[in-house]
């Protein structure tokens, strides 16, 4: 097939897209996860945040990527064109699943073990450390999960402003109206996506026994 | 945005398009007026639907946005359309499948040979602009460095960031070749993206030269300098209506109607018009009605 002779016509630069993909998922997933998580945290604790939190979060998945791109392109510091403005948008749209798992996970803990924990004396912080967030891991993880196989795909866009990526073949072809290249940009971020997914379900279920 | 440009493809939509088009028409005494699916294409329809009903009289159908290149071509052809708006490059390379070449008279030379003898269609007078590549800079830019041609960029090329769209980074008469022909050498190596934001990029001043197309209306929207392509590196697509010449023999009017748009429209005009559907949302036969009546009363 074309696609396998132009992966060896062209490894280097495959390879360095494949690269510069997982460093955009990599980086946006993780800047997402220190926002997400305690944001979903506070929310437990602040319900009354929670309608206008989760509200915003949903509003922002719904921005079309290159309308966000157009947005962000004027604004200091995180906007401009390049790796960062993409990484900004990455981490826009994945907040919604790891804030709401977080916070689902959390408020789904059993009350009874909660109440055993203030029994026996805990504040809210040994609550949150040692009895919530343990038992509502799985499904936090599940967020993280959600988030970075959404972000796989997503990711394709960075190409549009500038920062590379796998999608970079994908707006290649669709320019030139060549197939192959739109599949040498989406059948390996496809598979990084099964990759990922897998990866990240097996230490969910390792979490998930006790 | 620049579909014309692209090599004809029989999409599904398309196909589904010219069926309902092959249907839709029976016999007629009316003339029907096609276009592409994209705004200038509609556009310059609306005008020559609009001139043909002024002077002669007969009665014009539209049947605008059709889907590209292809479908206006086989319905112009089988005779489901009369009368469209085809640029010569595209005519050139898309339909008649022949390699692109630079020089505009044998473009047209060409072009209107093989419409006549392989579809018995006739190449018109041209409309005077050129939807090509545009290399653009920021205005101010372009009088404090005092550019004027594409030739004056590289003299500043190497201070510059260029943002380009894939297509014009990928063709075959789009980046390599420019850069080869005016010895181009930017700062860094062109940031490829999307298209329409290499628009944005440039007036955000985060990139200092694009290649946008010639026409488009958000050239004049921001306020952008075009350099002139003074090595004509770009390959022509001069827009033309073309006609059947069974309907130029029954109905000679039509033909002296299309003959008065002959080079009335130059890029800077077509951009003011585009400008006009596509930033100021204004209704087509409006724009239309009022350029006739201004520019060919």
């Amino acid at each position: 097939m074309d696609l396998i002779g132009f992966y060896a016509r062209n490894s280097g630069e495959a390879l360095g897209l494949l690269g510069q993909h997982l460093v955009l998922v990599g980086v946006a997933t993780l800047v997402a996860a220190a926002i997400g998580m305690p944001l979903g945290v506070a929310l437990t604790r602040r319900p009354r945040w929670r309608g206008p939190v989760l509200g915003l979060a949903n509003v922002f998945q719904t921005i079309p990527s290159l309308a966000l791109f157009g947005f962000l392109i004027p604004l200091p510091f995180i906007g401009g064109i390049g790796a960062r403005t993409a990484i900004v948008a990455l981490v826009v749209y994945a907040l919604l699943p790891i804030i709401r798992n977080t916070y689902t996970g959390i408020t789904g803990v059993d009350p009874a073990v909660r109440e055993a924990g203030l029994g026996m004396g805990m504040r809210d912080r040994e609550l949150l450390w040692l009895v919530e967030l343990p038992l509502a891991a799985p499904v936090i993880l599940a967020g993280v999960r959600i988030a970075t196989v959404v972000g796989v795909g997503t990711a394709t866009i960075a190409a549009a402003i500038g920062a590379g990526g796998l999608g970079v073949y994908i707006f290649r072809g669709v320019a030139t109206v060549n197939d192959t290249l739109i599949l040498a940009g989406a059948l390996p971020a496809a598979l990084l996506a099964l990759a990922a997914d897998a990866g990240l379900s097996l230490v969910e279920r390792r979490l998930r026994r006790p | 945005m620049n579909g014309h440009r692209r090599a004809p493809r029989a999409s599904l939509p398309s196909l589904v398009a010219l069926a309902a088009l092959v249907t839709a028409c029976g016999p007629r005494d009316r003339l029907v007026v096609g276009a592409k699916n994209f705004t200038e294409s509609d556009l310059l329809a609306e005008i020559v639907a609009q001139q043909i009903e002024r002077r002669t009289g007969l009665r014009v159908e539209r049947r605008l946005h059709l889907g590209g290149t292809f479908v206006c071509h086989e319905a112009i052809v089988s005779g489901r359309i009369d009368v469209y708006v085809e640029y010569s490059g595209t005519a050139l390379t898309a339909v008649l499948q022949r390699p692109p070449l630079q020089d505009p008279d044998s473009v047209s030379r060409i072009v209107r040979a093989e419409y006549a003898s392989r579809f018995d269609l006739a190449w018109g007078e041209p409309l005077g602009f050129d939807n090509t590549f545009a290399v653009a800079v920021r205005r101010a830019d372009a009088e404090r460095e005092g550019l004027r041609t594409i030739a004056d960029l590289a003299r500043v090329a190497p201070r510059w960031r260029a943002g380009f769209g894939y297509e014009f980074l990928e063709r075959p008469d789009g980046f390599t070749g420019l850069a080869r022909t005016y010895g181009l050498a930017f700062a860094a190596p062109p940031v490829a993206m999307d298209l329409g934001l290499t628009y944005r990029a440039l007036a955000d001043g985060r990139v200092d030269v694009i290649a946008g197309n010639s026409t488009d209306g958000l050239i004049v929207a921001l306020g952008l300098t075009v350099l002139e392509d003074d090595r004509r590196y770009f390959p022509p697509y001069h827009a033309a209506p073309v006609v059947r010449r069974a309907v130029l023999e029954r109905h000679p009017a039509v033909g002296r109607a299309l003959a008065e748009l002959a080079g009335r429209i130059p890029d800077a005009e077509m951009r003011r018009l585009n400008a006009q559907a596509d930033v100021e949302h204004q209704d087509l036969a409006v724009i239309a009605r009022a350029w006739l009546a201004a520019n060919l009363p």
